[in-house]
């Protein structure tokens, strides 16, 4: 399925990656926590490792203390009774103290912004807070690496502006590497360092952002989306020759309109 | 095909508890041929409205006509050969030993002779590029490809109006534009399409209408052009517009043309602003 | 809304705060009491005690109307059946070959009761104890901890399937699947495409929840898990504890060695 896959991430970077669907990206993030290929079978010829880690040869549980894996349906990954026994029960399988584990719920849940909610039943909460408490039960455990696999897919707008916040406060606290598989890509224009692209098995190009969006014909060619103003500055540099680079609104609307709120002459970039 | 009915809805009332209605006094007629995007947040009742056009659920208080005939006594497996409705998980669906299976288990319930149902599934598999997966077990496919093969079997039925509910959820930006181009293509062939989506940049690029639902209730049901231009609206109801939308409407106090939709449009508009039409 | 499978009340009372484990024996020891004994009298204080109980443990009246509402029909039904089939002493009716007697209505009444007396013992602990420290109990008396998550799984995903039958049903029946004329087997036949498609979504829900179990270290060798809200006895269920085995010692000695409580009117 995946090809010769072949890329680092550095500790501290936010790193998005995306694919056409059924490319792997999927079974490129269970590779991260182990469980490809410890339970799912299957060969990995080389290697991941992870924190110095080697995915085949230290066991999942051992695993999930470093790499955090939230998943993108909120209903089979929420299955206790109250908020805290979820939030929490990542803690309990690692043999935590109770005491400890009530403090880490009580910051998880402030992180994710649902400060409170800890005898709330997850049954009676809506999509982007059951995604939320997902993300906070695998922040319990402070992971070194928190991998998102396509966090908003199933998600309402609302529910995926919430989920999105959280991600941001997640990168302006800088503590964790983060690794996020989505075909968000305005979003990840905006909290990206790196971009990964797969295409039918390898990385097909990495880069950043303004570079990765650049490349407006052959992100179609392989069936992704760029922001849509990076695509407007594709179409107007060929249009008018102008040279813009943008890949999100704020800068967009700044370069069209050159800080004075007036639209400048279009052969000025 | 036959032209496709009219659907209304009067005065409908819908609630799954005592006390809390989720559809209050809703009233909307969906034109022959209409291609119209629902949206609203979760609990707004989009999709419990859409369920009353077949029959899944039945109002309170109010009616829904199918050309000005009250659908109440007609069952959902009668009104199947009206309304067509591929639900958001295509895992809901899919249960066949073959993906030919699959497609043909709506023309056989209708009890069409065997050479109506091979063709109608043969057409379905093409139009769908499906063929090469017709011998393979659906639930086997891919997601992308479980999608298709949801959305091909309730085409089979040829269903003068099509519901489809989020049916490019997780699909990539090509597959997703192949879809709807095919969707497109049937709205032209003369078939009322109903689209519930969360994706306005898809509603932007291929759905002419919208209707926007906010609890309980329609709030605007017009084309996409003039319901995109309903920034406060929108806003109260935390839909987003699509970018390109988004960095037109805070032009507009620069001069530039309100309501654009896609790219090219931007572009079009920018270069009329700049050359001073 | 889907509801959960929970029969929890929340309610303060000495019952609520006894330790799932105590209510455990309760339910064992009550149960043992009841089949050990026959007597009309004891059944009948067994059932007021219960009463009085479920009172002390703030259960509200309309618990306790859904109970009788359900158990008396069963509990009327077993007692004539019993006074039917079992005849014993001197009938006081008689026609056919059916003989009426008094001895074999009170027998069967010791019945009935039994039964409405042994629902509310088990409702009693249901009632009281939320499912975390159900399963803690279990847990806690040597269950393996897997067990007790299955359990607590099983009741947590109930609501789940119930919900996506529903939801699978009608996808089936906007294809035209139409099943209300069919009974018996023919029924389940033609509701096959719903019952496939529930099996797939079901083994896909399970696969990914093992994974989401996994990615929070479960399973994690040699390390002993821990919980967040542990249950601990407390000097009242130490107590309670040596009650209730009071009770049951003393009343299987005096069945034992005074046949007391064996006959349905007297009670020695």
């Amino acid at each position: 399925m995946l090809r010769g896959v072949d890329f680092a991430v550095e500790e501290g970077e936010f790193v998005s990656i995306m694919g056409p669907t059924g490319v792997g990206k999927t079974t490129l993030c269970l590779g991260l926590n182990g469980i490809v290929p410890q339970s799912t079978g299957g060969m990995i010829k080389g290697d991941v490792t992870v924190n110095g880690l080697n995915t085949k040869r230290t066991l999942v549980p051992e695993l999930a203390r470093y790499v955090g894996l939230v998943f993108q349906e909120p209903e089979t990954q929420l299955f206790n009774m109250t908020v805290e026994a979820e939030v929490a029960f990542g803690l309990e399988s690692l043999g935590f103290p109770p005491k400890e584990m009530g403090e880490r719920v009580e910051w998880a849940l402030s992180v994710v912004g649902m400060d409170g909610y800890q005898k709330r039943s997850p049954f009676s909460l809506s999509g982007g807070q059951k995604q939320r408490i997902a993300i906070a039960s695998i922040l319990a455990m402070m992971p070194k690496i928190l991998v998102l696999d396509e966090p908003t897919a199933s998600l309402d707008p609302l529910g995926k502006t919430e989920v999105f916040s959280v991600v941001r406060e997640l990168r302006r606290q800088r503590g964790m590497t983060i690794i996020m598989v989505s075909f968000e890509s305005e979003r990840i224009a905006e909290f990206s360092d790196r971009v990964v692209v797969l295409r039918e098995g390898q990385v097909e190009m990495q880069g950043t952002p303004d570079r990765v969006f650049a490349q407006v014909e052959l992100m179609d060619e392989i069936g992704l989306a760029v922001p849509q103003v990076s695509e407007l500055a594709y179409t107007m540099n060929r249009r008018y020759h102008t040279t813009y680079v943008f890949t999100q609104l704020e800068e967009a609307y700044q370069k069209l309109t050159n800080n004075s709120g007036r639209p400048w002459r279009r052969d000025s970039g | 095909m036959a032209s496709a009915p009219r659907l209304e809805i009067r005065d409908l009332w819908f609630d799954y508890e005592a006390d809390t209605p989720v559809l209050r006094g809703v009233s909307l007629t969906i034109e022959p041929g209409e291609f119209v995007a629902v949206i609203g947040q979760n609990g707004s009742g989009k999709t419990t409205l859409v369920k009353h056009f077949n029959g899944l659920l039945r109002p309170h208080r109010g009616q829904v006509l199918l050309d000005n005939e009250d659908i109440l006594h007609h069952s959902v497996g009668a009104l199947a050969r009206r309304v067509g409705y591929v639900f958001q998980n295509p895992d809901h669906q899919i249960f066949g030993a073959t993906t030919h299976e699959e497609i043909a288990f709506g023309p056989v319930n209708f009890d069409l002779p065997e050479d109506e149902v091979e063709a109608r599934t043969v057409d379905a598999l093409e139009s769908f590029r499906l063929t090469e997966y017709a011998d393979v077990q659906p639930a086997m496919l891919g997601f992308g490809l479980r999608r298709k093969v949801s959305i091909a079997a309730v085409y089979a039925m040829q269903t003068p109006i099509l519901i489809l509910d989020e049916p490019t959820t997780g699909l990539d930006w090509k597959s997703t534009s192949e879809l709807m181009q095919l969707i497109g293509e049937l709205n032209r062939q003369g078939r009322t399409i109903i689209l519930i989506t969360h994706d306005m940049r898809v509603v932007a690029e291929y759905v002419p209408r919208c209707m926007v639902i906010r609890k309980g209730e329609v709030l605007i049901h017009d084309s996409t052009r003039e319901v995109f231009r309903q920034a406060e609206l929108l806003e109260s109801t935390h839909i987003q517009v699509p970018q390109i939308s988004q960095l037109g409407r805070r032009m507009v106090t620069l001069g530039l043309q309100d309501g654009i939709l896609t790219v090219p449009e931007f572009c079009d508009a920018y270069n009329d602003l700049m050359s001073g039409t | 809304m889907p509801v959960v499978v929970d029969l929890y009340l929340h309610r303060q009372s000495w019952f609520h705060r006894a330790d799932p484990r105590v209510k455990l024996l309760f339910v064992a020891a009550s149960l043992v009491l009841l089949l050990v004994f026959k007597n009309i009298f004891i059944m009948l204080a067994a059932l007021i005690l219960l009463h009085l109980l479920h009172l002390s443990a703030h259960m509200p009246g309309e618990k306790f109307l859904f109970i009788w509402r359900t158990l008396l029909p069963v509990g009327i039904v077993m007692t004539v059946l019993w006074t039917l089939f079992y005849p014993t002493g001197n009938p006081i009716l008689e026609f056919w070959v059916i003989k009426i007697t008094p001895y074999a209505m009170v027998e069967g009444a010791v019945l009935g009761l039994r039964i409405m007396a042994m629902a509310f013992v088990v409702f009693a602990w249901l009632y009281s104890t939320d499912q975390p420290s159900l399963v803690r109990s279990l847990v806690k008396l040597k269950v393996p901890y897997e067990w007790g998550l299955v359990l607590a799984l099983a009741l947590r995903y109930i609501p789940t399937f119930q919900g996506m039958y529903e939801i699978i049903s009608d996808a089936q029946q906007a294809r035209g699947l139409d099943y209300s004329d069919a009974t018996g087997y023919k029924r389940v036949r033609a509701m096959m495409p719903i019952f496939i498609a529930m099996i797939i979504s079901s083994l896909r829900a399970s696969d990914q929840l093992a994974k989401s179990l996994e990615s929070r270290a479960f399973g994690a060798h040699g390390i002993r898990r821990t919980y967040i809200h542990d249950i601990h006895y407390r000097a009242a269920d130490y107590f309670y504890t040596i009650i209730l085995l009071l009770v049951v010692a003393v009343a299987i000695y005096m069945r034992i060695a005074y046949n007391f409580g064996i006959h349905p009117i007297r009670l020695l």
